[in-house]
């Protein structure tokens, strides 16, 4: 009885979470937008409080993420006319993506990457030079994005693996740095102007073109939409099966003593290239979608500037668990095109969030559950 | 290459060299002390220099227009609210992280950055936008057959080289400096000694912060620019230099603010577009250093808790 | 019960309250943060007026609402407000850019979601003409002609030896092309060619090399940011020649942000300045009346025009996308405060006049009226 019980408080918090969503995407006046805000910072409040998601029984991964995934594609077919609105889930998909990759390398190995933004970049750029000069077919494209992030990685991985701390810091910065003035003054890879792409072409499906399914009538969005849940389900499940396999437990050593894990005969190398590898991957690929959904890349969209943000979500939403990043990216990417008094002080907002965060509550807005060894119903 | 080319080359190397030493010296400070990197130095930089303007322009509004009054007073009264700002973040920001991960200070401080420099592009007047600094020192110049050196350069250069000598003698010569050394050395046992650990460590940061001040006044009197992102990159190659020189040591500090010029001039002639890859040529080279010396040229003198 | 539903649905934004006219809501694009933000802002200004003017006209058949969009002067930010304009169905049509990079790289996104737009400051003639885009056209000119007029000034002058620095996107490179096609064309050497990036921070390295050369002239194809900049540290490096821009620096930043430095710089753009515009004094009067911070600068009138032809379009075709982007195409000859405007195949209107400008004691001064033209005032190197 008790799973029913949990399985029936997950669907229904999917549903309200869908809901919700539906109606902040919507809303129209800021007065309505700000009204929707303090609900959710109420409720958010209240159920720290009362702590009620302690007392319900633990839900099995599998079921949360047929919810979750259910409660997307229903949101997306809820607002399917709305052009705008599918933008802004879409951008927080690609976001989700790219910060699990991240979240990898930081939550699992302890890699703190400030150039996680370059490595979407590259993604990104892969994908605009094939499509541009080869007919390779667009899946291919995607798959090569996140190859040449991992490649590219490869240049930086032995400093990372050798440093720690601070002077791993600074080499991702400096990376980060570099990344975008190489793009901006070499001529081949379009300089400042950037670079145009094609849409996604899947045999006959042409993503940028509305959809018509008989009576069923929707925004072009929709397409990539649906291939974002499709990558999105895979990653996720391969991270969640990462997490529970020896791989995890090796990679966590790894993140919460070095020395210790070494001392077990742990080999830090191999497991910290594999995160870093992985990683790397996930932000590939989700660059090369979102340089084809947008359709213009430039040396500006992957500044040490935009690395920073995707850092900030993984400390906003707590760090090892995916929610967390799911959140966090969902309210980075939609509050300030809302809320259009924050739209210029986004910067500035979340920066002071995260200083805030670190000193009060470090362990982020859904701290990871301890991880249980042993089995549990 | 001309020998007036040559040095033309060669005195802005230098120029870049000390304005990156200057940055470089305030890290090694705030890590020999508290052994955190103090990510958002270079955006305190920023911020000393635009409250260096802002001061300018509330003298020439008073009507004070004698240039050396008004530098004097600019330099001075940007160093100390500077110093207040970097006190009140040590107090308010860092101390209450001490036992953190160091991981979450350097993130802390990253975004403390970013929070300054934003706060100078929404809230200062026109702050989105370079921003002239006026030239308050002599410019006259003299020319040296292709080579044109000028007054205000060579008065920046001795300035900057007082100021590192000055806190070098501080630092070894009085008993403030020594306390700061005992603490650096060893926390708890400067504490039992009697020392006021976290008066030192306000004190510390006001004074790196003063230092990354007269940098900022200095940047913008030698480009007669200032703007909100110039922190950024000074503040990330400070802290590359720093560690080039190895944390933690002050002179070793100032050599890696002059390599990094250095590797930044070689890149900006030999390169064969002018000076658009000299930074990706000079980050790269830093990057391989890492690979190769983990800990920079000189090492750092610490050891590990295990 | 139901008036306070429909309250509610009023206050949730969820419903539009009963009015006399439509609301119609038009997108205007600028950089209105930036280096380039006084251009930016001076637009946005005067695209406000002629909404507000045409507000205040009751035989308009809508209500017009100005859907204000900062494009930052970067290609990313502004193919994202374009997506956003694009995206929202409520909006009908824009009036789009001043800088060039980013109206290049937006021209794709207004064709794909099919938002007739208007171009009122961005002068890379790609723009227009290297598409085929039923929905893109432009109301000031080109870089072509200023250019052309630039290099006869130059050579006219009697200088030879020209030396050229230009940023490194299309924009600057397209200055870059036609203004050496033209100077060479009318006797004049280019001595050495140099591109920097549009947010460089120190030119030691390339004026030094400049210097080396010993040009009479420095020709800077790029905006005001890096103008500034430039100008600025050939005065450090003891470079003396003239420096001579486009109308990228005609602003009045670009004289503050140097003072005393801007003196006798030359700058040359299309179109007269407001004052000598068939209907320039009504409209400095009424931009007057507003009480806007900002001038409309160089660009206002322009954006002023591109407005007051959309609300025309939407006046008599109603507020459709593709009606509208249709009957903009068939612009000719159409009278507006900055003269007849008609758009050619590509969408393109033609501005015949190019005005010469130079910095006298901290103003834009035209040519004809300086001092420097009488003789009382010397360039460089004269």
């Amino acid at each position: 009885m008790n799973r029913w019980r949990g399985a029936a408080v997950a669907a229904a918090l999917a549903v309200a979470c869908a809901v919700y969503a539906w109606a902040f995407l919507r809303a129209e006046s800021q007065q309505a937008l700000a009204i929707l805000v303090l609900v959710a910072v109420a409720a958010g409040a209240v159920a720290t409080r009362t702590r009620v998601f302690d007392k319900v029984p633990p839900v099995p991964e599998r079921l949360a993420q047929a919810f979750a995934l259910v409660a997307v594609a229903g949101l997306c077919l809820a607002l399917r006319e709305d052009d705008f609105s599918l933008l802004l889930v879409a951008r927080v998909l690609i976001v989700v993506l790219a910060c699990l990759g991240l979240h990898i390398q930081l939550g699992h190995a302890g890699i703190l990457n400030f150039a996680g933004a370059s490595f979407f970049g590259v993604g990104g750029y892969t994908a605009a030079v094939l499509t541009r000069s080869t007919g390779l077919p667009h899946l291919l494209v995607l798959v090569a994005g996140g190859a040449m992030a991992v490649l590219i990685g490869t240049l930086i991985v032995v400093p990372v693996l050798r440093t720690r701390g601070h002077y791993a810091a600074l080499i991702t910065i400096a990376f980060a740095l570099l990344f975008r003035t190489f793009l901006e003054v070499n001529d081949s890879l379009g300089g400042p102007q950037g670079l145009k792409l094609r849409e996604i072409r899947i045999g006959p499906w042409r993503f940028n073109d509305p959809v018509e399914l008989g009576p069923f009538a929707g925004s072009f969005y929709l397409n990539y939409l649906a291939l974002l849940l499709v990558l999105l389900a895979i990653f996720w499940i391969v991270i969640q099966r990462l997490e529970r396999s020896w791989i995890g437990i090796d990679l966590d050593a790894v993140r919460l003593d070095e020395t210790a894990a070494a001392t077990f005969g742990i080999e830090i190398a191999r497991w910290k290239i594999l995160a870093f590898t992985l990683g790397n991957f996930l932000a590939g690929v989700a660059g090369a979608v979102s340089a084809h959904m947008v359709g213009f890349i430039a040396p500006n969209n992957y500044s040490f500037g935009e690395s920073l943000v995707l850092v900030s979500i993984l400390l906003l939403g707590g760090v090892g668990n995916p929610w967390g990043v799911a959140l966090a990216s969902a309210i980075v990417v939609i509050l300030p095109e809302k809320l259009q008094v924050l739209q210029e002080y986004r910067f500035l907002l979340y920066a002071g969030m995260v200083v805030l965060i670190l000193i009060f509550r470090p362990v982020g807005l859904l701290p990871r559950r301890m991880r249980r060894l042993a089995s549990s119903p | 290459m001309t020998l007036g080319l040559l040095g033309q080359y060669v005195m802005n190397g230098v120029m870049l060299g000390m304005m990156y030493a200057l940055v470089a010296v305030g890290f090694t400070l705030f890590f020999g002390v508290l052994d955190i990197i103090q990510f958002s130095h270079g955006d305190v930089l920023a911020f000393g220099a635009f409250v260096a303007l802002a001061v300018w322009a509330a003298l020439v509004k008073l009507g004070l227009v004698s240039p050396a009054i008004q530098l004097v007073l600019v330099v001075v009264v940007s160093a100390l609210a500077t110093a207040a700002v970097g006190a009140l973040v040590a107090r308010f920001v860092v101390l209450p992280l001490k036992g953190a991960p160091s991981l979450n200070v350097l993130l802390v401080t990253l975004m403390m950055g970013t929070v300054l420099r934003e706060a100078i592009r929404l809230f200062y007047p026109g702050g989105s936008q370079p921003q002239r600094f006026p030239a308050l020192l002599p410019t006259t110049g003299y020319d040296l057959g292709g080579f044109n050196l000028r007054l205000d350069n060579l008065i920046l250069l001795a300035a900057g080289a007082l100021l590192i000598a000055g806190t070098h003698l501080f630092i070894t010569r009085t008993r403030l400096g020594l306390a700061i050394r005992a603490v650096a050395q060893d926390e708890e046992t400067a504490r039992t000694m009697g020392i006021d650990f976290r008066a030192v460590v306000l004190f510390t940061f006001g004074l790196g912060s003063a230092l990354a001040a007269f940098a900022g006044a200095m940047d913008g009197l030698y480009y007669n620019e200032v703007y909100f992102g110039m922190g950024l990159l000074l503040g990330v190659i400070g802290f590359a230099a720093a560690i080039i020189g190895g944390l933690g040591n002050l002179y070793g500090a100032v050599i890696g603010g002059f390599l990094f010029a250095a590797l930044q001039t070689i890149g900006a002639v030999a390169l064969p577009f002018a000076s658009a890859y000299k930074d990706v040529f000079a980050f790269a080279v830093v990057i391989a250093l890492m690979a190769v010396r983990p800990t920079g040229l000189i090492g750092e003198r610490a050891s590990e808790r295990v | 019960m139901r008036s306070m539903f429909a309250a509610l649905c009023t206050v949730l934004g969820l419903a539009s309250s009963a009015g006399a006219k439509d609301t119609v809501r038009i997108a205007f694009v600028g950089p209105l943060t930036g280096g380039n933000s006084a251009i930016g802002l001076g637009g946005r200004n005067s695209a406000d007026l002629a909404v507000k003017l045409r507000n205040q006209d009751g035989k308009a058949k809508y209500q017009y609402d100005l859907v204000v969009l900062d494009d930052e002067c970067k290609p990313d930010a502004g193919v994202q407000v374009a997506t956003k304009a694009g995206s929202d169905r409520t909006i009908v049509a824009g009036v789009t850019h001043y800088c060039s990079v980013v109206a290049m790289a937006t021209v794709d996104t207004y064709h794909r979601f099919g938002l007739p737009v208007v171009v009122w400051g961005a002068v890379l003639p790609d723009i227009t003409y290297a598409n085929d885009f039923k929905e893109v056209h432009r109301v000031n000119g080109t870089m072509i002609n200023q250019n052309e007029t630039n290099a006869k000034f130059v050579t006219e002058r009697g200088y030879k030896r020209v030396a050229v620095i230009h940023d490194t996107t299309d924009y600057g490179k397209g200055h870059d092309k036609y203004f050496t096609q033209f100077l060479t064309k009318d006797g004049g050497k280019v001595l050495i060619d140099l591109g920097v990036t549009a947010d460089q921070q120190d030119f030691t390295a390339e004026l030094t090399q400049i210097k080396a050369q010993n040009p009479e002239v420095l020709y800077f194809g790029g905006l005001t940011p890096i103008g500034v900049r430039i100008r600025a540290q050939m005065d450090k490096l003891g470079l003396n020649a003239q420096f001579d821009g486009t109308s990228g620096i005609v602003n009045d930043d670009f004289i503050k942000a140097l003072g005393p430095l801007a003196e006798g710089v030359l700058a040359f753009r299309e179109g007269a300045p407001a004052e000598k515009l068939p209907h320039g004094k009504k409209f400095l009067e009424d931009y007057g009346k507003q009480g806007y911070t900002n001038p409309p600068e160089a660009y206002g009138p322009f954006a002023y025009a591109a407005a007051q032809l959309i609300m025309d379009a939407i006046e008599k075709v109603g507020p459709d996308r593709k009606k509208i982007a249709a009957e903009l195409r068939k612009t000719k000859d159409v009278d507006t405060i900055v003269g007849k405007v008609t758009f050619d195949d590509h969408g393109q209107n033609t501005v015949p006049v190019i005005t010469k400008y130079v910095v006298q004691d901290g103003k834009w001064v035209l040519w004809e009226d300086s001092e420097y033209a009488s003789g009382k005032r010397k360039l460089r190197g004269k």
